[in-house]
């Protein structure tokens, strides 16, 4: 039934890649694995570092210099999991985040901020992390990983 | 003390409450009198000292909204206290509110500023009075997360209710939403026990529950989604109607039909009613004009201004006409030789001459012409106006007659 379902939801190649099949076709496994992740940051240097860094973590990168985008992304582009900064023009996180609520998206979303004081913003409560920008990317590598493997569940 | 906020959802369409809803929300429907269907809830939260009000409107709240300004703006500002209408605003997300909970979820921003302990959630369809200060003793008492009135009803009526099923600790361990087939009370095979629509939440408890609805499939009810994930989970108790019922007559009605209005309504009609206006302690607060008094003329044969068995409200003259079993509100005028028996006449109806009403409801304001006759034949009656299965005939606001 499980199988039916995936089949259903990530179309025929990924019957041919399936699992137990990786190696057999390593490109295309490859590609179609590839899990993706939605950056959404104004900050132009610190969203190039973040893609880079995901990128050779093995993950599809999306960019976004604010929620508009973002939401245009998410619609577009199909992530698996939003990274959304909180402090951005035209539309900032947290008003991002009710959008993609609104929507009834399930799509697991971090909040990653400098500021650890918008975890009293009750809309904020509503993320499956906050966490706190720090040139170590360690915290936030776990969490993509500890989410995306949770949502395979 | 713990800070409490209400919420009163006051967005219901009120469909089955047709014509009377054409032109209101529901709470505001004009009842007993002088009353609006809201100022039940209203005082029941200003009589258990809560002073922190939002009525969440949406639909046709114009009315609603006008008798709030006017009648129930007396509470002090400076010391944080207010009676205050948020219409749906669309603040999180383009849509309107799609059941109980979303309206909740799509104000969490008033709760954030407000950030109470906890959140009194209320319907403003209902006519009561409760005490909630003793829902909330026993809900702070219990260590409850959520604690949910309730009230017992005949089985019958299953099918209008959230139907509970609690522990002997009075835990609740189920919950069905309208069942056809629903668990009766222990010992009480004839009896449900019927969710009452009030609740009273630990705010995090409810954010986080509220938060969780909302990125899932759901219909966003408090009934139907949010209080069924919530068993098993969180302490969810079900509180008996009676420890809070002001009167202990275990009065309750959700005046949701016609035939369910006018009955309520007519409840007060009697010698000793179950829902007691009278007491001094628990004031029903209200908006008035300024209407002199209530006023009878003419006293000769057969032209006699006079009522029996009825409320007559300030502003009426029964000139020359009789009343019998009826509720008017103000500033209703009967005419000489009229009569209305078994009737509900709201504000400004004017009855002419030799018109003879029975068993019907006239919307404000309307115009009887002389000599009509409304209830006498209902197959008539239901060819211009809305004629209920038990019979009550409907006159809109606005019609021509």
């Amino acid at each position: 039934m499980q199988n039916c379902q995936r089949a259903k939801n990530e179309g025929p190649e990924e019957i041919i890649s399936g699992k137990n099949r990786k190696g057999f076709l390593p490109f295309i496994g490859d590609r179609i694995m590839k899990k993706k992740i939605l950056v959404v940051e104004d900050e132009e240097s610190l969203r190039l570092l973040y893609e880079e860094e995901l990128t050779a973590e093995g993950y599809e990168v999306l960019t976004a210099g604010n929620g508009k985008e973002a939401i245009l992304q998410l619609q577009e582009g199909k992530p698996d999991l939003v990274i959304l900064d909180i402090v951005m023009p035209v539309m900032d996180g947290i008003e991002t985040l009710g959008r993609i609520l609104g929507k009834g998206r399930k799509i697991p979303i971090i909040l990653h901020t400098s500021y650890p004081g918008y975890r009293e913003d009750l809309m904020s409560w509503a993320a499956d992390a906050y966490i706190t920008k720090s040139s170590d990317l360690k915290e936030l590598k776990n969490k993509v990983r500890e989410l995306l493997e949770k949502k395979k569940d | 003390m713990k800070k409490v906020l209400a919420m009163i959802l006051a967005g219901g369409r009120g469909e089955r409450l047709y014509p009377l809803t054409r032109d209101r929300a529901k709470p505001a429907v004009p009842f007993g009198g002088i009353y609006r269907v809201i100022d039940f809830t209203l005082s029941n939260c200003i009589n258990s000292e809560i002073r922190r009000i939002y009525a969440l409107t949406q639909y046709k709240s114009t009315s609603l909204h006008r008798h709030l300004q006017l009648g129930w703006n007396f509470l002090a500002a400076p010391l944080g206290e207010f009676v205050e209408v948020i219409p749906a605003q669309q603040r999180i997300d383009d849509h309107w509110y799609q059941g109980t909970a979303d309206a909740i979820y799509q104000n969490i921003y008033t709760l954030q500023q407000e950030w109470p302990d906890l959140v009194l959630i209320l319907s403003g369809d209902h006519i009561y009075k409760m005490d909630y200060r003793r829902m909330i003793a026993y809900h702070l008492e219990k260590g409850a997360d959520l604690t949910v009135a309730a009230i017992r009803m005949d089985r019958a009526f299953s099918r209008e209710f959230g139907v509970m099923e609690v522990d002997g600790n009075g835990r609740i361990i189920g919950f069905q939403e309208k069942p056809e087939e629903p668990k009766t009370i222990p010992g009480d095979p004839g009896g449900i026990l019927a969710s009452m629509g009030i609740y009273v939440f630990n705010m995090e408890i409810l954010v986080r529950r509220l938060l969780e609805d909302a990125r899932s499939d759901s219909t966003h009810d408090f009934g139907k989604d949010i209080i069924p994930t919530m068993i098993g989970k969180d302490f969810a108790l079900a509180l008996d109607f009676r420890i809070g019922d002001r009167g202990g007559q275990g009065y309750w009605r959700d005046v949701g039909t016609i035939d369910a209005y006018f009955e309520a309504n007519m409840d007060l009609i009697a010698v000793t009613p179950q829902l007691n206006l009278y007491d001094s302690q628990w004031p029903i607060v209200t908006y008035q004009p300024p209407n002199p008094p209530a006023k009878t003329v003419w006293a000769e044969e057969g032209r006699m201004g006079s009522a029996l068995n009825s409320i007559i409200s300030n502003g009426c003259i029964l000139s020359g006409g009789n009343v019998k079993r009826s509720i008017l509100s103000p500033k209703v005028r009967i005419h000489s030789y009229a009569e209305v028996e078994d009737s509900i006449l709201l504000e400004g109806v004017d009855v002419g001459r030799y018109a003879k009403i029975r068993r019907a409801i006239i919307d404000k304001e309307v115009q009887i012409p002389q000599g009509i006759k409304i209830g006498y034949d209902l197959n008539e009656d239901a060819k211009r106006f809305t004629v209920t299965e038990s019979g009550i005939v409907v006159v809109p606001k606005w019609i021509k007659l």
